[in-house]
């Protein structure tokens, strides 16, 4: 369970920028969040938030009841992030990337080396796995940091624009890896500027502009509240535009 | 601490499969011993023959037979002067060399001093024990020859010289050869520096430029434990490099068909031992100091250009040292690299180290490790360095 109240964040000096404008929202567990915004909506920086790397000027978060401020080191052992920044180690294969993760969160022995080898079939990734990960085409890397993400077996996953750079198939096998997720009744919330992919996949969508939440609900809700004959025209109703945004 | 421990294994698994990196580190650190020590001790064996048979050429010798004479019986090779001699001396084909003034005979038959000109170019170190010994002929052929004078007018000739001095020189051989080992505390200090620079970049600007540090901390490794397991591993990266530098040195004067030179050099197993010791404080603070200034790049070029300083400080205090030559200040050992130049070369002498000098040789390193580490977490932790800034 992912509890957002009201939260605000701002940079730049006297924090002139308003990045995130309370911001409040729920993602139960069992089900596909979805966060959909044009760039710049501060889809990153409320997941960033989220995985404790900044603090909230106002409001509050909470994963699984955790405090995202006051309980940090407890968030991040049931979190597992998938950030904007996702390079991997250049001189290290696949294999070793994850399994360096695995480490970091307490795994060891044969129980780690398990879950790795796991995740790296599940994601597709087994061939390229012995191999440094320098020579990674941009879905390799993006599948090893998935699995990099998802390796201590999270409650909680925050995924942000997770399809950039994916070809079909590979977007087609992040899917269903994201449903067994959902299935097996973690926490998934997900962000993109990629309507398909949000429609496709999302229980519940909710839409950031500037900072703010625009609308939340089940894509059928979007469309009927707008009035709009198709999500893609729901969202630019909503949005007011559709800038930033891709079909 | 185990997590620590999993970051250390890392960046050392990583370094170590950059095998250019590894490859020109370690061939530079094992080659610097064999390559200085060939070239210091040709030169010295050099300098040491041409002391050994002087090789004067004499301008209007024909002047002066009975100077020349006397340069003969003391076992000079006297040449015939080249005409661009002058140009010579220049370019360091010759050492030095005599002109007698063609009023010689002259002033000597008139009882005025006798003129004769020693030509030398003193900013070659090389030509150096040739001027010395040049002239230090002239003069005792000057001074027997006034002796003699004052003894045909019936003084003695210790009237003309009231002033005895006898030299002793204190400098024992294993202190001639500190000189000359002045390089391997040089390299020594440099390896600390040295060593752990390509790791600790890649550690700190390297994770940014590469955006792998903001998963990384978003993992349950607290900023500190990161920052405290890549100082291990660089640390323990750049005492491998001491080490094997310290090495190179050490085997080339244990084995190598060195010239001989005459100096005992004291450069065994002990003082080995000795020199790892010294340099521990170092191999602690220099790996910290680079990643404290690697965390302040946000790509590795940037972050190099912040070292460069570094490099130049550390550089530059042995050699100020060597040639300020002072009696050192109690409180010496206490700065850091001018603290272990300073117990480095006390080894190299054969002196004794109190431990009280070393122990105060750690605590400024100790202090500096403790605040570098800490500057370096709390950068990691800062919220500019996670956003990309």
């Amino acid at each position: 369970m992912i509890a957002v109240d009201s939260i605000v964040k701002s940079f730049g000096r006297d924090g002139a920028v308003r990045a995130v404008d309370g911001v409040s929202l729920r993602a139960p567990p069992g089900e596909i969040t979805g966060l959909l915004g044009p760039n710049g909506a501060g889809k990153t920086t409320l997941l960033r938030m989220l995985a404790t790397l900044i603090v909230p000027d106002a409001g509050s978060a909470s994963i699984g009841g955790l405090d995202v401020v006051t309980d940090r080191a407890a968030v991040r052992r049931r979190l597992g992030v998938l950030s904007d920044a996702r390079g991997l180690y250049p001189r290290l294969t696949g294999r070793e990337n994850i399994a360096y993760y695995a480490s970091l969160h307490g795994l060891a022995g044969r129980d780690r080396d398990e879950r790795v080898d796991a995740l790296v079939r599940r994601l597709g990734v087994a061939e390229v796995a012995d191999r440094r990960a320098q020579g990674y085409s941009q879905g390799e890397r993006m599948k090893v940091a998935i699995a990099r993400a998802l390796v201590h077996d999270p409650e909680v996953i925050l995924l942000d624009e997770p399809t950039n750079g994916l070809d079909i198939m590979s977007v087609r096998a992040l899917r269903e890896e994201l449903r067994g997720l959902r299935a097996a009744g973690k926490t998934l919330l997900f962000s993109s500027h990629v309507m398909q992919e949000v429609a496709a996949l999302c229980d519940r969508i909710v839409i950031l502009g500037r900072g703010r939440v625009v609308a939340e609900g089940s894509a059928a809700e979007l469309i009927s509240r707008s009035g709009a004959a198709s999500l893609e025209d729901a969202f630019v109703a909503l949005l007011g535009s559709g800038e930033g945004l891709a079909a | 601490m185990n997590r620590t421990l999993v970051v250390a294994a890392k960046e050392i698994v990583e370094t170590f499969r950059d095998r250019r990196t590894i490859a020109m580190t370690f061939a530079t650190a094992a080659l610097a011993g064999p390559l200085f020590l060939m070239l210091i001790f040709n030169l010295i064996a050099s300098q040491g023959e041409r002391a050994r048979t002087l090789a004067l050429p004499v301008g209007g010798a024909g002047h002066a037979p009975a100077l020349v004479a006397f340069l003969e019986r003391e076992g000079t090779r006297i040449l015939p002067l080249p005409a661009d001699h002058e140009e010579r001396i220049r370019a360091g084909d010759l050492d030095v060399v005599l002109v007698v003034d063609p009023d010689y005979a002259q002033q000597v038959a008139d009882g005025k001093p006798a003129k004769v000109r020693l030509v030398y170019d003193r900013s070659r170190d090389r030509a150096r024990a040739s001027i010395e010994q040049a002239e230090s002929l002239l003069r005792a052929y000057g001074r027997g020859w006034g002796a003699q004078r004052l003894i045909a007018r019936g003084v003695a000739p210790s009237v003309a010289s009231p002033l005895e001095v006898e030299v002793v020189d204190l400098a024992t051989p294993q202190q001639a050869g500190a000189l000359v080992l002045f390089l391997v505390a040089y390299y020594g200090l440099f390896a600390t520096l040295m060593g752990g620079m390509p790791l600790a970049l890649d550690a700190t600007a390297g994770e940014r430029e590469r955006q792998s540090l903001e998963p990384l901390l978003a993992t349950p490794a607290t900023p500190f434990e990161i920052v405290a397991g890549k100082w291990l591993a660089v640390a323990a990266f750049a005492g491998l490099v001491v080490v094997v530098t310290l090495s190179g040195f050490q085997l080339t004067l244990a084995y190598a068909p060195l010239p001989p030179v005459g100096i005992p050099f004291l450069f065994g197993a002990r003082e080995f031992g000795r020199f790892v010791v010294i340099l521990l404080p170092l191999v602690a603070l220099m790996p910290a100091l680079l990643l404290w200034l690697g965390s302040r790049g946000r790509t590795i070029k940037e972050a190099q250009t912040n070292i460069s300083l570094l490099v130049f400080v550390v550089s530059i205090i042995p050699v100020a040292q060597m040639f300020l030559q002072r009696r050192e200040p109690e409180w010496l050992p206490a700065v850091p690299v001018s603290g272990q130049y300073l117990l480095l070369s006390r080894a190299l002498r054969g002196e004794a180290i109190a431990p009280l000098e070393f122990a105060l040789s750690c605590v400024v390193p100790a202090i500096l490790v403790a605040l570098a580490l800490a500057a370096v977490a709390r950068r990691f932790s800062h919220e500019a360095l996670v956003a990309g800034k």
